[in-house]
């Protein structure tokens, strides 16, 4: 416990980290917090559709059927929808605060099981050695050339959309990285004395890879999985680009799709979501990369 | 007195291969070929040689770490050669080993306390409270402060280290303790530390050691029998004061008279051939001063020339 205090001091000394992880520590208590004081995000209203930000207006042309010409009216921001609605009249920040929420799930999760196989298929490939090495490293390889999307969009295809299944399908095939970079770690603490101490001792293969070799490359698979999140959440934001999300949540992928065909009059509803992605995406990395630096050896 | 570890020769070769699923054998490197001698109850045997000479890999093969291709290993009458990984718990309560690198052989992310306790752990040595007192016992018959066992390892010295390493090898109370050059990472202050404590260790609880360096004057402190190991195979085996002032074997001769303080140094040419392809006859000859043609065809057999003083050599 010493030791995480001990690098919790070196990764406080790094400023981007701790601008990214203060992002995202707000995001996490808005996604938690947002369903008790925004509006659904789907609840639809044609009356307030396409309602620009405050302090931002839209010039519309109406076709009036009385008149029987064209009339520009002009659609001002209102403080009752901070950041503006969707062409449906839905609440953007309702909608940007559901996104979050998705992308914090699927990037945790996602990544959560990826590091889990990954670790497990690194270290046991390095421990054993052998033959065990090298069908689990081939598998490895096979699955890194793997068309990763192309393989998404097959299960979306196969199975229908839902969040669970994108989340699993990131999961599982996100994990090639993590083994190889576990692997690498492994191979050389598997030949330092402490190891071999431990087998003079009769310790078994269990209690040497749990109680050895996972704590000595924990440091390297946290900065990887917190580098790792950004990828899963862009994924998820991709698929729900190209629409292949799960139609039933409000994601950022998807609002990106659905504001994409407005860009040139409503083009809040494609910018939000962005700007959200890139920040959260940016956040991650910046504490991953903060994380990375501090927990390298041999520093101050 | 009783031998505690016979060791007949014992063969360790590890292979080189090319690839892994269709793996080419290419050769061998014969790291310890053909060794035998014993460790009597109480004794320190000292394992000299130059690096590369295979004196780790034989340690580490004693203890089965490593798997030995031929040869036998018995420990008081009971055969350790081949025993399974499962019933070898007995054989690693009696056998510990000490390393060189004391800031390697500690796991960086455990306390040390942890370190020396997983030993009781491992093999179910009493609950934690017993074991939390068994490992301040431990600090202290090492030398050190029992408040120092919730510190990390690299916030001790080398010294400090080392002693851990000791604490950690004594915690299943072993017979037989192979230090693998334990002082030789170390300053030489601390060098002699840790020797005196080794050799108090031993007289308190009757521990046999094989020691092994490549240092003569720690051997020479330390050891009650000296053998002396050349590119795998012991070449001269005797009682430290005997081999000290008489050593018979040419290359025993040559590492002796380096020692400071003698005259006429004898220097060897060339390098140490490569253990992948040995030389014919007696291993030493391309380099020996004394070699005849006998040396080249033939390969010497170790011999008690006289009281336990054993000797590959042709000249005797």
């Amino acid at each position: 416990m010493r030791l995480a205090a001990y690098y919790w001091e070196r990764t406080k000394r790094q400023r981007p980290a701790m601008a990214g992880l203060a992002f995202i520590i707000f995001l996490i208590i808005l996604a938690v917090s947002g369903p008790f004081f925004t509006v659904s995000p789907t609840q639809v209203n044609f009356d307030e559709k396409n309602i620009p930000p405050p302090g931002f207006t839209l010039e519309q042309s109406i076709y009036n059927a009385s008149s029987g010409g064209f009339v520009t009216t002009v659609q001002r921001g209102t403080w009752e929808h901070p950041l503006g609605t969707d062409g449906m009249g839905r609440d953007m920040l309702a909608m940007l605060i559901s996104g979050a929420r998705v992308s914090l799930l699927v990037g945790l999760l996602a990544t959560g099981i990826a590091i889990i196989i990954g670790a497990l298929i690194g270290i046991t490939s390095a421990y054993f050695g052998g033959a065990m090495d090298s069908v689990l490293m081939r598998a490895t390889d096979i699955f890194m050339t793997f068309p990763f999307l192309l393989l998404l969009i097959l299960i979306v295809y196969l199975f229908g959309s839902s969040l669970t299944l994108i989340i699993m399908a990131i999961g599982l095939t996100g994990w090639t990285g993590t083994a190889r970079l576990v692997r690498s770690e492994t191979l050389s603490l598997r030949t330092r004395e402490f190891i071999m101490a431990s087998k003079a001792l009769g310790a078994s293969h269990l209690r040497i890879i749990f109680y050895h070799l996972l704590p000595n490359t924990l440091s390297s698979i946290i900065v990887l999985a917190t580098l790792s999140i950004p990828g899963a959440i862009l994924a998820e934001a991709a698929l729900s680009f190209i629409g292949l999300g799960d139609p039933q949540v409000a994601s950022w992928g998807n609002i990106l799709n659905a504001g994409q065909g407005s860009l040139q009059t409503a083009w809040w509803v494609a910018v939000e979501p962005g700007m959200m992605l890139f920040f959260t995406v940016l956040a991650f990395n910046f504490m991953g990369e903060g994380m990375r630096e501090a927990f390298e050896p041999g520093g101050d | 007195m009783t031998p505690l570890v016979e060791i007949k020769d014992l063969k360790k070769y590890h292979p080189l291969r090319q690839g892994y699923i269709f793996s080419k054998r290419r050769g061998e490197v014969r790291a310890v070929d053909g060794v035998s001698f014993s460790i009597s109850e109480g004794e320190t045997l000292g394992l000299v040689g130059e690096s590369g000479c295979g004196k780790s890999t034989l340690g580490r093969t004693i203890l089965r770490l490593e798997e030995p291709d031929s040869g036998s290993i018995v420990f008081r009458s009971e055969d350790i050669t081949h025993i399974k990984a499962k019933d070898m718990k007995w054989w690693r309560k009696e056998a510990q080993m000490v390393f060189q690198d004391p800031k390697n052989s500690l796991d960086p992310r455990m306390t040390v306390g942890n370190s020396i306790e997983e030993a009781l752990i491992i093999h179910d040595m009493g609950d934690q409270k017993k074991r939390e007192r068994r490992v301040k016992e431990l600090m202290i018959k090492v030398g050190l402060e029992p408040d120092l066992m919730a510190r990390y390892p690299h916030e001790l010295s080398g010294g400090q280290q080392q002693r851990i390493g000791i604490a950690r090898a004594l915690a299943v109370n072993p017979k037989l303790i192979v230090a693998d050059e334990p002082v030789s990472a170390l300053d030489v202050s601390v060098q002699a530390q840790i020797l005196n404590l080794l050799a108090d260790l031993k007289k308190e609880l009757g521990l046999s050691y094989l020691f092994i360096a490549h240092n003569l004057w720690v051997i020479r402190y330390i050891s009650d029998r000296v053998a002396i190991m050349y590119l795998g195979k012991i070449v001269e085996l005797a009682d430290k004061k005997e081999l000290f002032r008489s050593p018979l074997h040419p290359y025993t001769e040559a590492l002796l008279s380096a020692l400071p303080g003698k005259k006429d140094r004898i220097i060897l040419k060339g390098e140490v051939p490569s253990p992948v392809d040995p030389p014919s006859g007696c291993r030493f000859h391309p380099r020996c001063p004394r070699r005849f043609d006998r040396c080249e065809r033939e390969e010497p057999e170790l011999k008690d020339i006289c009281k336990g003083h054993f000797v590959m050599c042709h000249l005797y």
